[in-house]
Formats: C-alpha cells, structure tokens, sequence
C-alpha cells in the first residue's frame, strides 16, 4: 500500500510553491497525499517566522501531530525551522529538522528513509532552486521561482536570516521551467521569490527577465505578484503595458510616513512610491495595486499613522495585508526604544481593515459595464469562477464551461460582504 | 549539523591594526580574504562566540589590501564598546559585503555627487572616493565638534565641509541642514545621504522641495 503524507503549509505565496512542489513530487512517486488531520506515514510542516503570529501557527501546527500520538514521521521545515534549528533538533518528537537550503531535498529524504537507504542533504547552495515544476497542485496558477533571500535588511525583518542572502535563479532554468508547467497545462505563471525585483542574473535584472518570458511564443498570462518599489526602470514601465503581462502588482508601502520609511530602512518616500503608481497608471487606469501595511512599527505616531491611512485613501490599494509589527530577536527594530503599544497596534491595524474593505469593494465595483478575462477554477452547478486579469474574482453562470480555460465576461453587478466576488456574463 | 546557508557568508579575520581618531571613534582595519565589494556596500561585524554582529559601512578602498570600518562607541550601546576594546591580532566575524547605497559608474564622468553624512556616516563616502579618486564630488559633514571631523585630510582641499553644531572650529557652524537653507542647491546633483534617519528625512525635504528629482536621491540608515 502506498504511504500517505500529510502537508501543513504557513506563511508566504513561496512557502506554498515549495510545497506544491514537493507535493507533486511525492505523488508522481506513488505516494498519497492525504489531509493534515487524516492519519498519515509522515506529516510535513512547512513553518513562518515572519512575526510571533507566524511561530505560534507554526508550532500549534507541529504540536497537534505530537499530541496525537500517532506512529508517524514529522517533518520541520521551513523558516522557523531554519531560525530555530538547533531548539528544535533537541525536541525527540520531530524526526527532522530541515532547514530552507534543504527544503527541495525532503523527497529524497523521506523516501530513502522509507526505503531504510541513507541519505546525505545536498549542501550545494543552489538547491533553493532545484525545486521541480509541480504538476498537481491545488491551482490553476503555476507560480516560479525566480529568486530567493534579501539583502535589503529592513529593520524589523528576519528574513535575510532564515532565507539567507539574495541570489537569482538562471534565466534559461527559469524559462525551460515555465515551458514545462505551460506544457502541463498551466495558463498563468505567477512569479515569487522573497525580493524578486533585485533579481540579478550575470548582469541581466528583473526586465530583463521580464522581457525574456513575454517573448516565449505561447499563449499564457503571467502575473508578477508580490514587488518592492525599486528596480523600476523605464523598461519595466513599458512591460507592463504588455498584454501577456497582467494588471495588478502587489506592491509593498509598508508605511505612508517618509520617517518611519527610513526607521525601517525602506529607502524610498511615498512621493517616489505614489509615483511608481501614477506611471502606471497613466496607460492602465484600472491597474491592480494591493499592499501590505505594518502598522504600530517603534516610535509610529498618530500622525505617522494618519499619512498612513491618507497613502490608503489616495492609491486606493484593492486589498491589503495589514501586519501588526512584531518584535522579532536580533533585528535591529527590536531593539529601538518606543515600542508601540498592543492595545494601539490592534486598533490601528482595524482602522486599516475598514479602510481597506471600502477601498476593494470600491476598486471592484469600478468594473461594473467592463469586460475582464477569467481564467476558470472551478465549475459547479453551471456557476463558473476565476480571477480576471486585474485579480479580481468574477463569477458566472454558463452552460458549459471549461475550467483552466479563459472567457471573456461583462461585470454586471457586484456581490455583498467582506470579499466581493464581481458578477459577470458571458460574452 | 548542516548550518543555514548564512554561515556560508561568514569569514573570520585577525585584526591588523586599530586606529584612534577620537576619544570614542576609532578605525578598525582586518584581514579581507576573498572578499569583494562595491564601494558603499555594508558588512556585518561580530565577534566570535558571541551571536549579535552589527551592520558597518566599509570604510576602505575596493582595491585596498585589507578592509576597514570606522566606528563610534556608543555609550551604553551592546556591540560597539566591545569593539572599541579589541586588541590587535584578535578576530572578529565578518559577513560578506551587501547593500545597494552605491555609484552607478556611468554616472562617474558626467555627474556630480553631494555627499552629506552625520558623523560616522561618512564612512561609505571615505570608501566611494578613495575607490573612485576622479569622482566630482562635495561633502558636507555633520558632526558635534570639530574633532569628529575624521581624518578629513583624506578628502580634497575645498571639497570637504564640517558643519559643527557644537563649536565654531568648523567650516560651518551649524548643522547640515542649516547649511543646506542656507546655501545654494545644485539641483542636477546626485544626493546621497548617510548617518542617523532625523537628519536624512529634513534633508530630503529641503532637497526635495528645492527641486532636486527623487531619483536623485539615496539614502543609507544607520540608526
Ligand atoms: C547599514 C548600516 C551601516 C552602519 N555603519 C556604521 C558605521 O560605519 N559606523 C558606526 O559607528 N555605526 C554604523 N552603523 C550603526 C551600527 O550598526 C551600530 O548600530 C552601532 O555601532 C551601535 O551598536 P551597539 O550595539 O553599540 O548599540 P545598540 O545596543 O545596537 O544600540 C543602542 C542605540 O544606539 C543608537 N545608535 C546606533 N548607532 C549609532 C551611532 N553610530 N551613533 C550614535 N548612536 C547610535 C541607536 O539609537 C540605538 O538604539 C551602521 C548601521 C547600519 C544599519
């Protein structure tokens, strides 16, 4: 009988990639994939660190296998895993601790252990790329890895420290990659790496590479998801007027105050990141911006937050991941002196919150009467439903439709609630 | 134990020499090994068995044999005292060289860079024009006093100004900012601008609203 492995996967859209890769991997190899909860051989979990929120998931997660008491391997892997190494080896219920470096080597490893064959982790730096394509993930996205590690040094970021410093995937690995999940099936290729528009291959930088994909002679949309304001050249505005390349950025402000930018050590104003948007604007109105927002970062004032909520207002960001800071060891924002209050840190972060659901539901309500090309997830009881290239979620009802394929749509209406879906019909 | 791809980037150095610029700022110069770097790059410094490093410019030329780092003692501050009480021929940890706070070289020729630091933060601008000696450049220094004016004879006559908010043995009394009001302000310059972020966010408002583009403007924060 085939051995079941169970995934619990915490944190970043890379975290996912990594794991729908090894997931792919396990069942190309016969092994089942079953639900976290379900009995299973081996359960992996594949950990955050980004705030204290990210640890206490990521522990509650591996604590619940523990507590089961089941006969079963379990696996750390992972950012908390690689921050944590040493504490973690020490607990006897974890079977293997394996830090990022390693993380594409949990196949092998399992595997040879299953098969009693020894198995030595590849010390080889680059592994963090040698994660293969996944062929059966839970979506209709195929996201690349293109980059990983940061040499930016925020100041209350730990990620340099477990994702290591910035390196940059080969450009032919990466299109030979998208040729694969293309030939997979795959219609749209997101992008993800921890910092990938300081990508920098042998000279070539992120439009290079931006303009290495678009050019690949097949029919796909490519979405470039989560950036951090530099490394826009003039370039990089014209490609994204391409028409493979899809409306939305998820464009990193953190905070609406030029001061609490610089005490994070995010070298650009807001002036210069409202800019960023305003060019973009300028050809593609409707351009998707979504964000992430620290709120209560050491020494914010109200009036820091106020610019923030201001910032909110005027870009009219679509959806925003509000963090509330969190104070993380040996970063050099643990140790300035006003931390900010949790009581404040909450309420800011709600008032972040209402804001936001009002400025979505306004984005989204702006496509009412225009047309948006939905690539299909999921067609049940003839009620079709995607992502239109801007990334917004439509749904409608068709005889028949194809999932993983595109339609084109009119928005006709929206719907209520938190996180409207557009309504839409065929055309 | 297999460790985490970071302690690939570590190197430890002997230190070669310790030089006294002022009571409390002193240069430290240690082996370099393989390492390279851009000038106004950054490297993290530690010392072995202990765990914190703290981030330092470096201070020397990217041809010069061994690498140095200029650093003020901070009172009551964790690292910098303990490196203020090396000796030489002891070792400290060095992480490889990062950071974007440098010159895009097809600038060299036809620009013009106004450096403008606040006390130790002139160290990246020490290490930009030793590298880069035919660099068209200004430097404006805010320090308290005029001994903070380190090893100012390194920089040409004339292109160097200590703005001392202290006393009156600078070239300007004040500080950077009060020079920046008020002087003239080449609005086709290159800024880059280094030291605690008080003095960097008055000084890119004032340079921003004298009509100096964004763009051209950079920025490195120590504190
Ligand atoms: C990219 C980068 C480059 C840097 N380069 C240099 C450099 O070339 N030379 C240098 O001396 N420092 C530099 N620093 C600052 C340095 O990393 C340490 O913060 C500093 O030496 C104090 O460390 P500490 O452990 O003694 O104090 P900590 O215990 O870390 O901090 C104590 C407090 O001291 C204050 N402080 C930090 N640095 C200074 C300073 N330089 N002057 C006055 N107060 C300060 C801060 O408010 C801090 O809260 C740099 C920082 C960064 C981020």
């Amino acid at each position: 009988m085939s051995k079941k492995i169970a995934f619990k996967t915490l944190g970043c859209r890379l975290n996912q990639y990594e794991t729908d890769s090894l997931v792919s991997q396990f069942i190309e190899n016969g092994y089942q994939i079953v639900e976290f909860d379900e009995k299973a051989d081996a359960y992996i979990v594949n950990t955050c660190t980004v705030t204290n929120q990210g640890d206490k998931r990521s522990r509650y997660a591996f604590n619940n296998v523990i507590k089961r008491n089941i006969d079963a391997k379990l696996i750390v892997t992972g950012c908390m895993a690689t921050q944590y190494k040493d504490k973690l080896e020490d607990e006897k219920a974890i079977n293997f601790v394996v830090d990022n470096n390693h993380k594409a080597n949990i196949f092998d490893l399992l595997d040879s252990y299953f098969k009693g064959e020894s198995f030595a982790l590849n010390e080889d730096e680059r592994s963090v790329f040698s994660f293969l394509p996944a062929k059966d993930t839970f979506h209709t996205r195929s996201m690349i890895k293109v980059q990983d590690g940061c040499d930016n040094f925020c100041t209350y970021c730990i990620v340099p420290k477990v994702r290591g410093r910035a390196i940059s995937r080969p450009i032919n690995d990466i299109i030979l990659n998208i040729n694969q999940v293309l030939d997979f099936g795959f219609k749209e290729i997101v992008l993800t790496g921890v910092n990938i528009t300081r990508y920098d291959y042998n000279g070539l930088s992120f439009h290079d590479l931006i303009e290495k994909i678009v050019e690949i002679p097949r029919d796909f949309r490519l979405r470039i998801s989560s950036v951090e304001p530099e490394g826009f050249t003039p370039k990089l505005f014209e490609l994204l007027q391409h028409t493979k390349v899809a409306p939305h950025l998820h464009l990193c402000l953190q905070s609406g105050s030029d001061k609490i930018l610089l005490q994070m050590r995010r070298f650009y104003t807001l002036a210069q990141f409202k800019g960023i948007v305003q060019k973009i604007r300028e050809k593609r109105p409707d351009f998707n911006f979504t964000t992430d927002i620290i709120v209560g970062f050491p020494s914010e004032s109200d009036k820091d937050f106020e610019e923030t909520l201001q910032a909110i207002e005027e870009i009219g960001f679509s959806h925003i991941h509000t963090f509330k800071y969190s104070k993380r060891n040996h970063t050099r924002a643990a140790r300035m002196p006003e931390q900010t209050d949790e009581k404040l840190k909450t309420s800011r972060s709600e008032q972040v919150r209402v804001l936001g659901e009002l400025k979505k539901r306004n984005y989204r309500a702006s496509f009412i009467g225009k047309t948006q090309s939905v690539l299909v997830e999921k067609f049940q009881k003839k009620v079709a439903s995607g992502y239109g290239e801007n990334y917004i979620p439509i749904k409608f009802t068709a005889n028949e439709v194809a999932e993983n394929e595109f339609y084109n749509v009119r928005i006709i209406g929206i719907e209520s609630g938190e996180d409207p879906n557009l309504l839409a019909e065929l055309i | 134990m297999i460790k985490p791809s970071v302690e690939k980037n570590v190197r430890i150095s002997n230190l070669i020499d310790i030089r006294k610029l002022t009571n409390s700022a002193f240069v430290l110069r240690f082996e370099k090994h393989d390492l390279s770097f851009t000038a106004g790059q950054h490297i993290a410094l530690g010392i072995p068995d202990i765990i914190d490093t703290r981030e330092y410019s470096i201070y020397s030329a990217e041809n010069d044999e061994a690498m140095e780092v200029l650093i003020k003692e901070v009172e009551e501050g964790f690292m910098s005292p303990k490196f203020g009480k090396l000796v030489v021929g002891q070792k400290v940890k060095v992480m490889k060289p990062v950071g974007y706070f440098t010159i895009n070289k097809d600038y060299l020729q036809s620009k013009r860079f106004v450096f403008i630091a606040s006390g130790t933060g002139i160290a990246p601008f020490h290490s930009i024009i030793k590298s880069y000696p035919d660099i068209n450049y200004s430097i404006l220094h805010g320090i308290r006093t005029s001994e903070e004016a380190y090893e100012r004879n390194e920089y040409t006559a004339g292109k160097y100004i200590a703005c001392t908010s202290r006393d009156k043995n600078g070239d300007f009394h004040g500080r950077v900012t009060d020079y920046l009001q008020q002087n003239s302000i080449d609005t086709q310059a290159i800024y880059y601008l280094c030291g605690n972020y008080e003095m960097i966010d008055e000084a890119y408002g004032i340079l921003e609203k004298a009509g100096v583009k964004p763009e051209n403007l950079k920025a490195e924060v120590y504190f």
